[in-house]
Order: C-alpha cells, then sequence, then structure tokens
C-alpha cells in the first residue's frame, strides 16, 4: 500500500472547524411503518475517519446507500462535498469512492481488468496498466494474481480489489460498509494502515461496522446508531477500548 | 466512457462460454441455411431456365394445328425469382412458382414443393429468415437477461452506479457490447449473403443490394428492438431467472403463438372458401353464369354476328363465327374469374392487413412480411405475377381465337402452322420494384418502427428506475 502519499493527519479539532465533505442534515427514510433511517445529522470532515456503530438493521448501510443516492431520502438532505446528491446524483458519486461488505467483480474478467474498467468509470480512463497494477498489489493483492481471472479469487482477494478500485478513484470521500468483511487479521490491519495513510491526504471516510477494537483503533469519531437513530456520538480520542464496549452495550440493552 | 462499458461487456461476453457456443451453433446454422438457400435458388433458377426452354420449345413445336387446339395445348408460365429469396422462400412454397396457361381456365399456381414434403420435412426446412426472425432473438435473449438483474444479483450494479456513471450510459453502452457480440455473427452472414447477392443476381446487382441493404435495416431494428425489450426486462425484474423467464415467454408469444394465432384471426375475421367449394363455386358459374354475368347464347350470338355483317348465313361471315364465339366466351369466363379470383385476392389482402396490424403484438408478424416482400416471396407479389400471368394467358386466348376469327371462314376447317406460335411473345413478367415493395408494406414498417421506438423508451424508463440492489 506504498502508493498512497503520507501527510500529517490534521487534529480533530482543525477537522471540526472545517467544512464537511460529507454531511447528512435531518436526513429520514421510511419503509412504511418501518423508520430505517431517523433525523439523522452527520457531519464527517476532511481527515476524519467516522465509524458508524449499531446491530444489524440499525441503519447504516441505509445511510451510506442514502449517501450513494441509491435510496431517496423521506426527509432531509445529503450533501457530498457541497453538492445535494438528490439534485446533483452523477456529481456527488463521482467524489466518492465506496466498498461494500460483499465486493463484487466480473468474473470473466482479470483483477487488472475489473481495476480498469471501475477505475475508467470512476473518471480514471487514463491509468496505465503498471500504475493499475501498483494499486492492486499496494491493496495487498498478490502480484501473480493481479492477471487472473476473479473467478479464481478467494472472498479477501475480490475484496482487496475493491479497496483497490476506492484507491483508484482518488476521490475525496471514502464510503465503507463492512470493508474488512472476508479479510485476515493481517490484511484488515492492512487496510487500517490505509485508512489512516488516506485520512493523511484529506480524504473524509464513513465507515459502517460491527467492529469496535478497529473503529476505535481506526476511527477518529464513533457514532453509534440503533433503531435508524444515531444515539451518541464521541471523539476516539476521548474513550478507551473498554469505554467503548460499555457506552455500545449500554445503547443495545436500552 | 461509453466505449468502457462497451469494451468490458463484448470482452465479458466472449470470454463466457456459454455465448461462444451459442453463438457458434447460431452463426453455423446461419451460414447453413444461407449456403443451402442459395443452392436451392440457383438449382430452382437452372431449372426455371431449362423449363421455360423447354415450354416454349413445345409451343413452337406443336405443328399444324387449329388455333383454339393450340390454345387448349396450352403454355407454362414461371414466375423468376428475385435473388433474395435465397435468404427467405417466403410462401413460395405453399403457392408454388409455374402456372399452366389453357383456354377457358385460370388454373392455380403448381411446383408447390410443400404439397409433396412430408411433415418432417415442413418442419424441418430451416430457412435464413427463420434463424434471423427466431434463433437470432433468442440470442439476444440469452445476452441481455442478466443485463441488469444479473448485475444487481451478483451485487456488482451498486459498485458500477456507484462510480458516478450514469444510467443512460450503463444502458446504451451495454446494448453496444450486445451488438458488438452479435456483430461476430451478423457481419459474416452479411458479408457472405451480399456476396451471394451479387453472384446470384440475374438483373443488375445493385437492385439486389438496395433490397438486401433495406432487408438488412429490418433485421438490425428487430434485433435491436429485442436488445431494448431485454434490457428493460432486466431492468425491471427481481431477479435474473425472472427476467429469462418472461424474455423467453415473450420469444414463445412473439416465435411460436402469435404466427399461427394472427393467420386463424385473420382467416376467421376475413374467411375464404376452401379448395373445394371455390373450385365448385367456379364450375357452377362458370356452367350457368350468374346475376349480371350470363353465358353467351350460341344462336343468339349468332344471330347477332349476321344481323350485324347484314348476312343471312354463317357461311357467308366474313369472319369465322366459331372463332369469335369462343372470345366471347372467353370473356364471360374472364369476368367469372375476375369475380371469384378478384374476390379471392381481396380476402387475402384484407387477411394480410389484419396480420400486418396483429404485429403490433409480435413485431416477428411485421419482421416476416417485410423479409417476404423484399425477398419477393409475399403473396402481394405471387398476386402481382398471377396477374400478369392471366393478362398474358387472356392475350394469348385472343390471338389465338382472333387468327382463327380472322383467317377462316365458318365452318371451314382451319390450322395454323409455327409462323402463328413463334408470333406469340413469351411472358415478360418485371417484378414490382423497391418502392413498390416499401409502399405496400408501410404498415409493417411502421409497426416495426413503433416497437423499435417503444423497446428503446421502456427501456429507457426502466433503467431510470431500476433499483440498485
Amino acid at each position: 500500500m506504498s502508493e498512497v502519499m503520507t501527510m500529517d493527519a490534521p487534529s480533530a479539532s482543525a477537522v471540526a472547524a472545517s467544512a464537511p465533505v460529507l454531511e447528512a442534515r435531518g436526513l429520514s427514510k421510511r419503509y412504511g411503518d418501518v423508520e430505517a433511517v431517523s433525523s439523522l445529522d452527520l457531519r464527517v470532515g476532511p481527515s476524519e475517519i467516522y465509524c458508524l456503530l449499531g446491530p444489524n438493521g440499525a441503519g447504516k448501510t441505509t445511510t451510506i446507500h442514502l449517501f450513494l443516492g441509491f435510496l431517496e431520502p423521506t426527509a432531509g438532505s445529503v450533501r457530498v462535498m457541497g453538492l445535494d446528491v438528490a439534485a446533483e446524483p452523477l456529481e456527488s458519486k463521482r467524489r466518492l469512492a465506496y466498498v461494500p461488505e460483499q465486493v463484487m467483480l466480473y468474473r470473466n474478467l482479470s483483477g487488472l481488468e475489473n481495476l480498469e474498467y471501475f477505475a475508467a468509470l470512476g473518471g480514471r480512463g487514463s491509468l496505465a496498466p503498471d500504475r493499475l497494477t501498483d494499486i492492486l498489489v499496494g491493496a495487498g493483492l498478490p502480484p501473480d494474481a493481479v492477471g487472473q481471472r476473479v473467478s479464481e479469487y478467494s472472498k479477501g482477494m475480490r475484496q482487496k480489489v475493491g479497496i483497490a478500485i476506492a484507491i483508484a478513484k482518488e476521490a475525496g470521500a471514502l464510503l465503507l460498509d463492512e470493508p474488512t468483511s472476508g479479510l485476515d487479521p493481517k490484511a484488515s490491519n492492512e487496510f487500517s494502515e490505509l485508512l489512516e495513510r488516506l485520512r493523511g491526504r484529506g480524504v473524509a471516510v464513513l465507515m459502517a461496522t460491527h467492529d469496535l477494537f478497529r473503529a476505535k483503533e481506526t476511527g477518529t469519531r464513533v457514532g453509534i446508531m440503533r433503531h435508524g437513530r444515531l444515539v451518541n456520538e464521541m471523539s476516539t480520542d476521548e474513550i478507551g477500548h473498554a469505554d467503548l464496549e460499555r457506552i455500545y452495550l449500554e445503547h443495545m440493552h436500552e | 466512457m461509453i466505449k468502457h462499458i462497451v469494451r468490458k461487456e463484448f470482452t465479458d461476453m466472449v470470454r463466457d462460454g456459454r455465448f461462444r457456443w451459442c453463438a457458434a451453433l447460431v452463426g453455423a446454422l446461419l451460414l447453413v441455411s444461407l449456403g443451402h438457400g442459395w443452392i436451392q435458388a440457383r438449382q430452382a433458377q437452372e431449372e426455371l431456365a431449362a423449363a421455360q426452354a423447354t415450354a416454349r420449345d413445345h409451343w413452337e413445336s406443336q405443328g399444324e394445328k387449329n388455333p383454339h387446339s393450340a390454345a387448349h395445348y396450352g403454355i407454362y408460365a414461371f414466375k423468376p425469382r428475385l435473388a433474395l429469396s435465397f435468404v427467405d422462400e417466403g410462401v413460395d412454397p405453399y403457392t408454388g412458382t409455374s402456372v399452366w396457361l389453357e383456354a377457358h381456365r385460370q388454373n392455380e399456381f403448381l411446383m408447390r414443393p410443400a404439397q409433396d414434403a412430408t411433415a418432417a420435412q415442413r418442419v424441418g426446412a430451416l430457412t435464413a429468415a427463420q434463424v434471423l426472425q427466431n434463433l437470432v432473438p433468442l440470442l439476444v435473449i440469452l445476452l441481455t437477461f442478466g443485463a441488469l438483474a444479473g448485475e444487481r444479483e451478483q451485487g456488482t450494479l451498486r459498485q458500477l452506479l456507484a462510480t458516478g456513471i450514469g444510467r443512460r450510459e450503463l444502458a446504451v453502452g451495454k446494448a453496444m457490447g450486445v451488438a458488438g457480440a452479435l456483430a461476430l455473427l451478423l457481419v459474416p452472414a452479411a458479408v457472405v449473403g451480399a456476396a451471394a447477392l451479387v453472384i446470384g443476381s440475374s438483373g443488375p446487382a445493385a437492385s439486389s443490394l438496395a433490397r438486401g441493404a433495406v432487408l438488412a435495416g429490418v433485421y438490425l431494428a428487430y434485433f435491436a428492438a429485442f436488445v431494448g425489450l431485454g434490457l428493460a426486462v432486466s431492468a425491471w425484474a427481481r431477479s435474473a431467472r425472472t427476467a429469462l423467464v418472461v424474455l423467453v415467454g415473450v420469444w414463445v408469444v412473439n416465435g411460436l403463438v402469435a404466427p399461427r394465432a394472427a393467420v386463424d384471426l385473420s382467416k376467421w375475421i376475413h374467411p375464404t372458401p376452401s379448395a373445394v367449394e371455390f373450385a365448385q363455386t367456379l364450375e357452377r358459374e362458370m356452367a350457368a353464369g350468374v346475376e349480371g354475368i350470363s353465358r353467351p347464347d350460341r344462336a343468339a350470338f349468332g344471330q347477332r354476328l349476321l344481323a350485324e355483317f347484314g348476312v343471312e348465313r354463317a357461311e357467308d361471315l366474313p369472319v369465322n363465327e366459331v372463332g369469335l364465339y369462343l372470345q366471347e366466351s372467353e370473356e364471360f369466363g374472364n369476368r367469372i374469374f375476375d369475380r371469384n379470383y378478384g374476390a379471392l385476392w381481396d380476402t387475402f389482402e384484407r387477411q394480410g392487413l389484419v396480420h400486418e396490424a396483429l404485429a403490433v403484438a409480435a413485431p416477428l408478424l411485421a419482421v416476416r412480411t417485410l423479409s417476404m416482400g423484399l425477398a419477393g416471396t409475399d403473396v402481394e407479389q405471387h398476386r402481382h405475377f398471377a396477374t400478369a400471368a392471366e393478362t398474358y394467358r387472356r392475350d394469348l386466348m385472343r390471338q389465338m381465337n382472333g387468327d382463327l376469327a380472322e383467317n377462316s371462314r365458318t365452318g371451314e376447317l382451319y390450322t395454323a402452322g409455327p409462323e402463328l406460335w413463334a408470333e406469340v411473345p413469351p411472358l415478360q413478367y418485371d417484378a414490382p420494384t423497391l418502392g413498390w415493395v416499401l409502399e405496400n408494406r408501410l404498415l409493417s414498417l411502421l409497426v416495426l418502427g413503433l416497437w423499435l421506438v417503444g423497446a428503446v423508451l421502456l427501456a429507457a424508463r426502466r433503467v431510470r428506475l431500476a433499483e440498485v440492489a
């Protein structure tokens, strides 16, 4: 993952003062009687890694899909780098990179061809094959797997290609939905290091995760969601692992 | 942006073993059917030329005889085949391509291959038109059913749309990718077809190529409509399996149900008599006449003739009464034929219109009509030739009876010889032009156009509304 430039990450106070890269205002999404997301106010600034914690069905993935414009909000608005997602769905997506829980790729294409395709669609059509290979290897894909068809890849390898796709886009914001699912501990650690380097470049990261430990280790802020509501929000500088676990469990038992 | 999608779709498809097998099979069937059709057309052309020469030879070498006997001796007329008929033999196997022209009768066409074919032969006869009308759409369905439903099912659609690519660009790219894959089998077939047209064309090659180009355009519009339909259903369906089931259902209705139903429905709305009923009606009316058309009375005709020439005996007439009466009988028969065949052809025409209109339910009906029309093998062009052949028959009868009437006297034994037979010109038939065909098939062109526009609009709408996950 050496291709990502390393910079000093700004402080939490500097982040709070700057304009948000990702912003949700009064965001709600309702499916019939069920409110998947309810009056959510969320701001993620540059060089910030915001981890959304919560059980299944808490509204984390729905929130990410609302940022991606895959879903239309019932109320409120979503902005990406100042662009209203509802008004400018394509432009806002071009400023985002996204890694889903299970990265799915085209089985008949190689990892390199998949990356080339997604990078081209993301507006990086001019990347040379060597550069694309560097990104794949940098994301942790074994060099000899780069040219292999994806049908021969393990889930972890596909996840690494998904991360490479996000890196290649060089977007200002990164949306991650359980991105380390399927990765072994070593790869997960490498992924955390990668996020740290992206943070150093000013990228804003919104990551939905169940992993409290990694949220505390990687994130700059965590938000706890339950029944579609953001019930707590805190800086990771202010709490320890045990505190986070305790607060989380308290909310889950409310 | 679109070129990346096209390239990826094309690569993805050609690497898919299922596509390779299906495309190879359809491509092979297309080339074999084109080759087979071309060989058959060539053979038919050679047989036609030989038969025409033989028929003419028989006519000219029939020896000395009464001209009216020569009229009964008769002559064959052969419908020339257009070069493009090797693609679509249309109704020719059912209507026949030659007609026996003789006195007092408007005969039905002969040489109907389907009449002599076994049931298995009828089913098994695979023409290029059948491959293009039925198998290529099936291949299009196989290429499009998973275009969006499959991507959604696999989870690649949300990653794709998360890149910031527009849905319209995605749909256009996918459609062009399918077009590229189809081109792998259609371009070689088109090249082979064009070469066959140039080699097999008896008239100017440019005319055949112009018809071929329009035919290619018709089929491209048909395939494009199927691509649009495939994308629309794929965008709408919750799963690739559902999309496949729906599209195969559309294919079955379009290719198997609609053609049969259209024939039955058009016949139900505009019924035609059976061959036996038609023959019985003709026989009855020829024997007794019908209201407004009376069979000429020989005695009254003779009296009228005597009065007209101011003589008392038929032998004193300056013309042969028999020849004139025979022609009078011919004219009577012609009116009966015009009345019955005219009504029959008009009913066929009305059935054809219903058939064309029903293409709003199945584009195959429009394509089939246009394909046969451009190949010169549809009912309309059969009628066009039949009318020309009947006009020729009437002229022939008029010439024979006229010769008898003018060159002999009543009661005289008269014979004509080879000079008269040679004076009869061979049938010069000019097949309808491309403009005539298109003018007569405007409804089918319009309906096919509607299918194309409708499928594209439907695809655009469904892709815009498609759920991501």
